[in-house]
């Protein structure tokens, strides 16, 4: 029987959840994580964790681990010394950009400095046509002397990015066997392996962001699994990648950059897997810590895509500021900085939230360490929905002062309000603008959220949770057990899988049925091998194929999903699926325009591995232990004041159990905040489903 | 319950976000490369007067300023009280619209119930409206191909079909015209389905309140910000490359307490080519000018635009009337806000950026490799000027916006192949912060039919200039066959010397951004940094900036310490 443990390293804390199916037993630690090398902080906490279980790490048969080592590299500029090795004439792409501003009026904008600086971009002769023919040929002995001159420069990790490869990988490919035979220390990322997509800025952004990661993370994964088998680890070790999926440690080690998301998408992937253990097929997840603020949705149960991110933003958080990723990842909405973002009044005595975030550094007002700016957090605290007495357990009491003279000096002054008016501006401002990235996104998605069930989870989530999902107009709102830790969890429910696309311009008029086939079977070979050597066999595995089309002319495309097509004619149901789902979409959409299809897509993945959160019940104490621990002063809006309400044990309500708002019902790392008319009920996997009050 | 003050900021933040979805839907939409990925376009809201409430984050900074002007021409035609819900509103004319034929405005009514609650806005640039086509050689509007006089696209949810077939007649890919005039349509409705849920959503009757309410906070705080810069009549002129001889822009800007009045007497007049300026561009660059150096973090709406006045002569080429020939008006338009920010620069210098290398702009027509007819405008885009503390932007756009799409892109859609797109050395004008580097492309006709090309170019006489002793960056330049050929031209009037054939290479040197300050004041370890990344070369850091550099152990020495010459 199988004892398998979760891993998510966070900003702040590592989480840890392992579950046992020998013993029917799932558990839950906490421990700091430990910025130098996190490899310390997961062991450690990791060893602790199974001391506390009784079980040794012989006895673990697999790991799981989320890191957000990746996106803290890219944001901090942490990683290798990088060099390029470019096609001659456009090592340049990447500083020359789109040239587009991304503020039009602020004459003061800057860019990210480039990963890889000028003098570390070097040239090769060498040249494809779009179709893939070779114009003129690689020479092997100047990318000899390019990359001598590039080591002698201290570079000690290359990336390869030459035009057209998407279409003809050879020469990149040639250089890599290469390198490999003549350079064996060095590390190389060629754009074909990481990014095979048109568009030479974006794909060269992403393969340098893999070459300046790789060291890094080949290294902590060397250390951690080394320190995990000098434990007696015998186990399987996987890493989650952004699109949700799991690989193996020498696959990350290979595509780093894929772990850019690994941590918040576990959050993603759980709450998909409550809304299926409770029937709701569309939900959306909202997840609010300390720093982040991350939304999701899910829609029929499935997570929405996207093959290109953004990440680090240069200048004042803007969007297009940032570097672009071409990497398949679960689609996570930036929904804002979490419970640190500091509020403002602008120069319209308007009220801002963010984007400048407090951090955990000083952090918000209330804990203390001299931060002075108030935030969500303090207004939260001034508003009696966070207990300062019992934040984190109790084991780090917050400053109410502190967090009223932040509100005050901040907000409430410059607006000639009162501190509490203040406050709730603060929380209502940081509801809506969450509100609105989630309306935001929808629009894009095509999907309207009105009726979908939202899951709340993260410290700060369910303090939130209903204030945003009013202004959604969601039906209900769900706050699993153990909210805190919520996305440890979904390192547990993901199967084995992995994604690949190819980029391919073909006029579907153009494309025959056998054509077609062999073009997923192609795709379909490349996912099986790496299942293979993540030591699944066939049988284990499933395939979905899907392809990215649109009209002949346009820019954007919509995917559909190509399984079960008619063996007759797949061209052309292929067609109507694409038509319908446009229509879905637009509302209306051309007639007799032709069609052409742009990416191919395979995503393969192995059998998922169920878990069962009622296995949670030995952690949770008995129903009939008075869960009602007393009462607190919370600010309604509905009343107008702030009003005495009855504060819950949330480890001490069982399954069937009701609360109903005004009400605030606390757990060690959050509380819910229901307010008059809000109903909870506790249901067998300990999830607080909360009936809004009808508005 | 809510403080007044909160619920404003969040109906306002929500009309942004609804702009911005309007967007979305726009481009995803779009049948043009230039709409969907160069962003040649506009979204905006308007209140039930035609007043300006709220602009979509990514929007060409031109279409933001003439889009309420069209809207006020276009109430003029049809009053309120004739229009009906399912109207849609359209005119390309060039004095009402954006300056040329080649972008369209439609507006529709928003209608809450039977009453007239708002206006959703978009322009676009059209993939042909006939004519010549795209380019700058025209003498008169005539000639430029279709032009549509405010009229109704559609009528209570019917659209005009006659418009439409004559539409379809008059242009070159009808299907794609008239499918981006489709999705004109779909992104105002998206706008009016959004505005609607929002005063669903707070129980709002009209959208009169927080109109006065937004207008009226965007208009306090740019006046003061106006009332910041010291009062005064400020005189600048700059010169660019015409036909026959230099086009000059005279500029007089006067801030009096908090309003500012810009005025272009002395400005040359208009000329027998299509670089004309139609006032209402000019009004919309002024209005774009003054926006950055006063609230440029805040939202635009009506109220920006009160404190600005803007006159021209009639008849200059700033304020060109019929039948002038406007296609690439903004070749000249262009120049508008540097005249204005250089007049400026006396008072308020760190505000600023000196001038930049701006965009290009060539309009190529022939076929692909497999012999299928493409038309593609390609973009690219000089240095930025250098701002009073940093250095200026690489191959930054300005003051347009348009993002360019990859070589990898062009060359699969075209018959062209790019030798190179590559930093140009030493063109960022030197400075105590250097002007952005603009770049090198060269593009080679590999079909076997010859290619078309329209330039809209500048910069190749005058060069971006400098600020506060910063040194002007390099001047634009463009060949044929190693052979300088006009910025402006359309090379297939002159067959043997402009028409790119099959084997050809055309060479485009983008112009490099101004500096700002003294060159000799730039730090020696920054002069080898730029010289060790390739922006300068060894030469120019000692003839411009007075360092020798040690190009083995990168060091550097200053042996100049005042300007020479």
């Amino acid at each position: 029987m199988s004892i398998r443990v979760g891993i998510d390293v966070g900003g702040t804390f590592t989480d840890f959840v392992l579950l046992d199916r020998r013993r029917g037993r799932l558990a839950k630690e906490k421990y700091p994580t430990t910025p130098q090398d996190p490899a310390v902080g997961v062991l450690t906490g990791l060893e602790l964790l199974l001391q506390r279980q009784g079980l040794s790490l012989q006895e673990v048969t697999q790991v799981v681990h989320g890191t957000t080592l990746v996106a803290n590299a890219l944001i901090e500029r942490k990683g290798a010394r990088v060099g390029l090795l470019a096609t001659a004439g456009f090592r340049d792409a990447l500083e020359i950009r789109r040239e587009v501003r991304f503020d039009m009026y602020d004459l003061g904008i800057e860019f990210p400095e480039p990963l890889v600086p000028r003098h570390l971009r070097r040239e090769v002769q060498e040249r494809l046509n779009p179709y893939g023919e070779v114009l003129q040929a690689l020479d092997l002995e100047q990318v000899r002397e390019q990359v001598l001159a590039l080591q002698a420069e201290g570079v000690i990790s290359l990336a390869v990015v030459l035009l057209h490869s998407y279409v003809n990988p050879t020469h990149e490919q040639r250089i890599k066997a290469f390198l490999h035979q003549h350079f064996p220390h060095l590390y190389v990322s060629i754009s074909s392996e990481i990014a095979p997509t048109m568009g030479e800025y974006e794909r060269t952004s992403t393969t340098v962001a893999n070459a300046y990661v790789q060291p890094l993370v080949e290294q902590y994964l060397r250390h951690l699994q080394e320190g995990l088998q000098a434990r007696g680890f015998q186990g399987d070790f996987f890493l989650m990648s952004s699109a949700g999926g799991t690989m193996t440690a020498e696959t990350a080690a290979q595509y780093p950059v894929l772990l850019l998301e690994s941590g918040p998408v576990a959050g993603a992937l759980m709450s998909q897997y409550l809304g299926r253990l409770a029937g709701v097929p569309n939900l959306l997840a909202f997840d609010m810590g300390g720093t982040t603020a991350k939304g999701c949705v899910i829609r029929g149960g499935a997570l929405r895509k996207a093959y290109s991110i953004e990440v680090a933003r240069a200048y004042r958080y803007k969007k297009g500021s940032g570097l672009p990723l071409l990497i398949p990842a679960v689609e996570l909405i930036e929904i804002g900085a979490g419970g640190g973002s500091i509020a403002s009044v602008d120069a319209l005595r308007r009220l801002r939230v963010g984007p400048e975030s407090a951090g955990a550094d000083p952090g918000p007002a209330c804990y203390g360490r001299g931060g002075t700016r108030p935030t969500v957090t303090d207004a939260n605290v001034l508003l009696g929905y966070i207990n300062p007495e019992f934040f984190l357990g109790g084991e780090m009491p917050l400053d109410v002062e502190a967090a009223r003279q932040a509100v005050q000096r901040g907000v409430a002054a410059p607006l000639g309000i009162g501190v509490t008016e203040a406050a709730l501006g603060i929380h209502e401002v940081a509801n809506e603008h969450m509100a609105q990235a989630f309306r935001l996104h929808a629009a894009e998605a095509g999907v309207d959220i009105r009726g979908h069930d939202l899951v709340a989870f993260g410290g700060a989530g369910p303090v939130h949770a209903l204030g945003v999902a009013r202004r959604l107009a969601v039906r209900r709102i769900l706050v699993p057990w153990g909210a805190g830790v919520f996305s440890a969890f979904g390192l547990l429910i993901s199967p084995l899988g992995f994604d690949v696309a190819q980029t391919a311009l073909t006029p579907l008029g153009e494309l025959s049925a056998d054509a077609l086939e062999a073009r997923f079977a192609a795709l379909e070979g490349r996912v099986l091998d790496m299942l293979r050597r993540a030591r699944l066999a066939p049988h284990e595995v499933t395939l979905a194929r899907a392809a990215d089309l649109r009209y002949q002319g346009q820019g954007y495309t919509v995917e559909v999903p190509a399984d079960g097509l008619d063996a007759t004619d797949p061209v052309r149901e292929l067609e109507r699926r694409f038509v319908q789902a446009y229509t879905r979409l637009y509302g209306v959409a051309p007639r007799d325009a032709p069609l052409e299809g742009v990416h191919w897509k395979v995503t393969g993945s192995g059998p998922a591995e169920p878990l069962d959160l009622r296995l949670a019940r030995e952690e949770a104490p008995v129903a009939g232990a008075p869960a009602l621990k007393g009462y607190r002063d919370v600010y309604l809006p509905e009343a107008g004041g702030f009003r005495p309400c009855p504060l819950y044990d949330r480890a001490r309500l069982a399954p069937g159990e009701t609360v109903v708002g005004p009400a605030v019902v606390e757990e060690r790392e959050s509380s819910l905040v229901l307010f008059t008319g809000d109903v909870a009920r506790v249901d067998a996997h300990f999830t607080l489903v909360v009936t809004p009050r009808a508005s | 319950m809510l403080d007044d003050e909160v619920t404003l900021t969040m109906q306002w933040d929500r009309l942004v976000s609804i702009v911005d979805e309007i967007f979305l839907s726009l481009i995803r939409t779009s049948f043009s490369t230039i709409v969907r990925e160069a962003y040649d376009l506009c979204c905006c809201i308007f209140d039930r007067q035609g007043l300006l409430l709220a602009q979509a984050t990514q929007s060409a900074p031109s279409f933001i300023g003439t889009l309420p002007q069209t809207m006020q021409h276009l109430l003029r035609r049809f009053p309120p009280e004739t229009l009906h819900p399912g109207d849609a509103l359209i005119t390309n004319d060039p004095w009402l619209g954006t300056g040329h034929l080649y972008d369209v405005s439609v507006i529709c009514p928003v209608f809450r119930g039977d009453e007239l609650v708002a206006f959703t806005g978009t322009v676009t640039h059209l993939p042909d409206i006939g004519g010549l086509g795209f380019s700058a050689v025209a003498r008169e509007v005539y000639e430029e191909g279709l032009r549509i006089p405010p009229m109704k696209l559609a009528e209570a949810g019917r659209l005009n079909e006659t418009l439409l077939h004559l539409i379809r007649e008059n242009v070159r890919v009808p299907e794609q015209t008239l499918g981006d005039l489709h999705a004109n349509l779909a992104a105002n409705q998206t706008g009016a389905r959004l505005l609607l849920a929002l005063m669903e959503e707070y129980d709002l009757k009209r959208l009169d309140a927080l109109s006065a309410a937004l207008r009226t906070r965007s208009e306090a705080a740019m006046r003061q910000e106006i009332r910041r810069i010291p009062d005064g009549r400020y005189r600048h002129q700059l010169q660019l490359e015409g036909f026959d001889s230099a086009i000059t822009i005279a500029c007089c800007v006067e801030v009096r307490g908090d309003e500012v009045f810009i005025d272009f007497a002395g400005t040359s007049p208009t000329v027998p080519a299509g670089v004309n300026v139609p006032f209402c561009y000019t009004y919309a660059f002024c209005a774009y000018a003054i926006k950055c150096l006063t609230t440029p973090e805040l939202p635009n709406n009506d109220g920006s635009l009160r404190p600005v006045h803007v006159t021209a002569p009639p008849g200059c080429i700033l304020n060109a009337t019929p039948p002038a020939a406007t296609g690439g008006r903004h070749a000249v338009g262009h120049f508008v806000p540097f005249a204005v920010w250089g007049a400026l620069a006396q008072v308020v210098p760190e505000r600023l950026a000196a001038e930049t290398g701006m965009m290009n702009l060539l309009n190529f027509t022939g076929r692909d490799l497999r012999g299928r007819p493409f038309a593609n405008i390609c973009f690219s885009a000089g240095g930025f000027g250098a701002r009073a503390t940093k250095d200026g932007l690489h191959t930054t756009m300005g003051p347009s916006n348009v993002a360019v799409t990859s070589v990898e892109a062009l060359e699969s859609t075209t018959g062209i192949l790019v030798g190179c797109k590559e930093l140009r050395q030493d063109s960022g004008g030197p400075g105590q912060f250097r002007g952005g580097l603009g770049q090198r492309l060269t593009f080679q006709n590999r079909s076997a039919w010859p290619i078309t090309v329209a330039c809209f170019g500048n910069r190749t006489a005058f060069p971006a200039a400098g600020y506060l002793g910063g040194k002007p960056g390099a001047r634009r330049e463009i060949r044929i066959e190693g052979k300088l050929v006009h910025p402006k031209g359309r090379h297939l009037l002159y067959p043997g010397e402009q028409l790119l054939l099959p084997g050809q290479t055309l060479t485009l040197l983008d112009a490099g951004g101004g500096g700002f300050g003294d060159p000799l004041a730039r730090p020696v370890e920054a002069v080898v940094a730029d010289v060790r990344a390739g922006y300068v070369s060894p030469e120019a850091a000692l003839r411009d900036y007075g360092v020798e550099v040690d190009t083995t152990r990168w060091q550097g020495r200053r042996v100049a310490t005042r300007p020479q010459g």
